[in-house]
């Protein structure tokens, strides 16, 4: 069973300090200083599908890991780790540096889907739902209805079954599902147990990193011509602050009585 | 190890503090038993350590006194400790029965004397809370360890410990002016803040890095500094990682060219990656410098430390504001030790540092023999590099810093098979060239074992000093002074 695992690497923008978060002419934050990391979604989605592959003993079932992200050059050594924990296949589809594509979840989905399409069969696509840079939450969906798939959102946890098909498990309302489904299919993965991608050692950085990446390169101008169907027109930081009062007291348990008093009971009273 | 039992100790010591300042819930004694050199031990919550007696919070110097007395009486093994920090196991209870004493609650600052530019502060003083606090009237204690969000006064004093801008404003040892501590006897000593004397030997060396194994530090008076971070310079180089031979000698060239930049830095290509990935390539190092202090005094810093550098090809310039950007987001506080604890569960991927000094004629072979040796003989390696941190006129530092994953392993058995092993390694080879196997992190009882190859003959005097402060041998046992078996 061949599975695209596709991903997107992106600034830690927990290392954005705060009076930093102020979008420029371009609608832009500048976050060229941050160091790069998996996005979050992704790495769980990604180190899924090494956990399927290592659940596969004992199954009559072969997994081929792929992995595609479209990113830039420095983003490559992300794919050469990809490698080294025995990936198959490695692809870049080539973003343009200054372009910005952080808004347009449907170019991404077309180049993914013209991928698997024109150049490389694939029986299932894994992915985050979402990444830290855009949030747009639609890429998976939007891949899916591009490849005519069934796509399963949420998803928590991949297990082997057979060659044509996986035990997928997802969160639905607030309940988990745990379904057999049927190759091909788009799976979406969301608050996965594990968001951490497993480490390769350096041997094994040595003597596998180093197999070649397959570039795709897009034509950017007609694709963004052709597809972006939103305009960003604003961009603002969300506050996030709270209120907070620091509660008096001469020991711990005068302080407990006040918080219980002052602000506890009367909540618990209405329960 | 104690004569009273593990019940009369607790009595003992609820008499002398009442019970709310003595502790013996399991959950916290066993945390309590371990610092974060057996970090692995921690995460999966297995506690290989002698579980103490009791954990106690003391409020003064005097129920301090009273704590020591009552232990020096009984052979109870005492640890101090304050923002538990500790990453070298230190803060581990080597003995069965040990009372470990937390100062975090003392943390008073007594005086900020602006005239005669000093601060006196309690041992359980954060910190960053302190620095925060003068840098809001204009002043900086100069010292900024990763640990600052967690660190304390009295730990940073017990282990000598040093900042990022060391270079500037030198470590620990070059900031106190005096102290007060408490000895197992029960003295109270204090040392009184005067710029300087020659009234004998400086005994605040006595207190400074005794990491708990003679007294236990009550009060700290630091210098204060002017703080001007406007007039703050960022000077930064990549070069290939096969030149890092060159990147050390162009540390020591701005030093020995009498330059005094705050932070002088140079990591090699595995380590920078770890912070630098969003734009420095892969297989680079990177050399950097911030010159601090008056507005006429950083340009000129700037520009010398570029004129010496300019004469090397192999060097690359970067923009400035990238290494200003990283330099804020350096430290280390409490939500990256939760991140990480969640990280290495996950992964079975754990990250560890180890720092030694060297001279300047050896410090390359250090770097480059005990990295090579840990690539062939460790297992399981995922990252092995390191960076210099702190320059001096005749050598610099070496911050080792590695990754590997736990395969096969009991977390017991983790510390044997990778920590040791490692360490070992960084301090046969730093033995073996001559440089110091601690640079600020304390020898703890990680690196006790090594204590009479790193001191030589002088290990007479070490020794001398615990034999006549703690001849009972109650202060923190296995630290400084290896445990006999």
């Amino acid at each position: 069973m061949k599975i695209l695992g596709c991903f997107k690497i992106v600034p830690d923008l927990d290392l954005i300090a705060e009076e930093d978060w102020i979008a420029d002419g371009q609608l832009q934050v500048d976050t060229s200083y941050a160091k790069l990391s998996w996005n979050c979604f992704d790495e769980g989605a990604l180190e899924m599908m090494l956990k399927l592959s290592d659940l596969s003993e004992g199954f009559d079932v072969v997994y081929e890991l792929n992995a595609l992200t479209v990113g830039r050059q420095r983003h490559e050594s992300f794919l050469k780790t990809l490698y080294a924990l025995k990936f198959e296949h490695a692809v870049r589809v080539e973003a343009e540096e200054d372009q910005d594509i952080r808004f347009c979840p449907e170019i991404i989905a077309e180049l993914v889907a013209g991928y698997i399409a024109g150049t490389s069969p694939q029986d299932v696509v894994v992915m985050g739902m979402q990444s830290s840079e855009g949030c747009n939450m639609k890429t998976p969906l939007l891949l899916a209805e591009a490849l005519g798939w069934p796509c399963i959102t949420e998803v928590t946890a991949l297990e082997p079954v057979d060659e044509g098909h996986l035990k997928v498990t997802s969160e639905e309302d607030g309940r988990t599902a745990v379904q057999v489904v049927g190759v091909p299919c788009v799976l979406a993965v969301g608050n996965a147990p594990s968001s951490y991608l497993r480490v390769p050692t350096l041997k094994d950085k040595m003597k596998l990193g180093k197999k070649p990446i397959e570039h795709i390169v897009p034509d950017w101008e007609q694709l963004l011509e052709k597809e972006q169907n939103v305009e960003l027109t604003e961009l603002a930081a969300v506050e996030e602050r709270r209120d907070a009062v620091l509660i008096e007291g001469g020991t711990p348990e005068e302080k407990a009585r006040e918080l219980y008093e002052s602000y506890l009971k009367g909540r618990l009273e209405k329960i | 190890m104690a004569i009273i039992s593990r019940e009369q100790i607790v009595e003992g010591l609820v008499d002398i503090l009442g019970s709310e300042q003595v502790v013996t819930d399991e959950q916290v004694l066993k945390e309590s038993s371990l610092d974060r050199y057996r970090k692995y031990e921690q995460v999966c919550e297995v506690y290989t350590q002698p579980i103490p007696a009791a954990v106690v919070y003391v409020k003064s110097a005097e129920e301090v006194s009273e704590v020591l007395t009552f232990a020096n009486d009984n052979e109870i093994n005492v640890v101090p400790r304050t923002g538990q920090s500790a990453i070298e196991g230190g803060l581990e209870t080597a003995l069965k029965d040990s009372v470990v004493i937390d100062g975090s609650t003392m943390n008073k600052v007594i005086k900020v004397d602006e005239y005669n530019m000093q601060v006196t502060c309690q041992c359980g003083v954060p910190l960053q809370e302190l620095d925060d606090m003068l840098r809001e009237r204009g002043y900086t204690t100069g010292h900024s360890p990763q640990s600052k969000p967690l660190a304390q006064m009295g730990g940073l004093v017990a282990t000598r410990s040093i900042g990022q801008f060391s270079t500037l404003y030198g470590g620990i040892e070059d900031m106190i002016v005096g102290m007060e501590a408490v000895f197992p006897n029960g003295k109270i000593c204090r040392i009184k803040n005067v710029p300087r004397r020659a009234a004998g030997p400086d005994i605040r060396h006595i207190i400074c890095g005794n990491e708990g194994a003679l007294c236990y530090i009550t009060e700290v008076t630091l210098k204060l500094f002017k703080w001007q971070p406007d007039n703050n310079r960022y000077i930064g180089y990549m070069l290939d990682d096969e030149y890092m031979k060159l990147g050390f000698d162009c540390l020591r060239e701005v030093m020995v060219e009498g330059y005094k930049p705050s932070f002088a830095r140079l990591y090699d290509a595995a380590d920078a990656q770890q912070h630098f990935s969003a734009w420095l390539p892969e297989g680079k190092a990177i050399l950097i410098w911030m010159a601090e202090g008056p507005a006429n005094i950083t340009p000129a810093i700037e520009a010398g430390i570029k004129e010496m550098m300019s004469k090397h090809p192999e060097l690359e310039e970067v923009d400035p504001k990238l290494i200003e950007k990283w330099y804020g987001g350096l430290n280390w506080g409490p939500e990256q030790i939760a991140e990480e604890k969640e990280e290495i569960k996950a992964t079975q991927n754990i990250g560890i540092t180890t720092e030694v000094s060297g001279s300047w004629d050896n410090i390359y072979d250090i770097y480059k023999t005990a990295c090579d040796r840990i690539l062939e003989e460790v297992p399981d390696m995922t990252l092995m590099g390191g960076h210099s941190s702190h320059s001096y006129i005749n050598g610099t530092n070496m911050y080792f810093v590695y990754y590997y994953n736990i395969v096969d392993c009991a977390p017991e058995e983790e510390i044997n098979k990778y920590h040791d092993r490692i360490n070992q390694i960084i301090c046969e080879q730093v033995i073996k060239y001559g440089g110091s196997i601690v640079h600020h992190h304390g020898l703890g009882k990680a690196r006790a074992k090594y204590v009479t190859q790193e001191y030589g003959s002088s290990y007479y005097m070490l020794k001398t000093l615990k034999q006549a402060f703690d001849p009972n041998g109650i202060m923190n046992m296995g630290t400084l002074i290896p445990l006999r078996k």
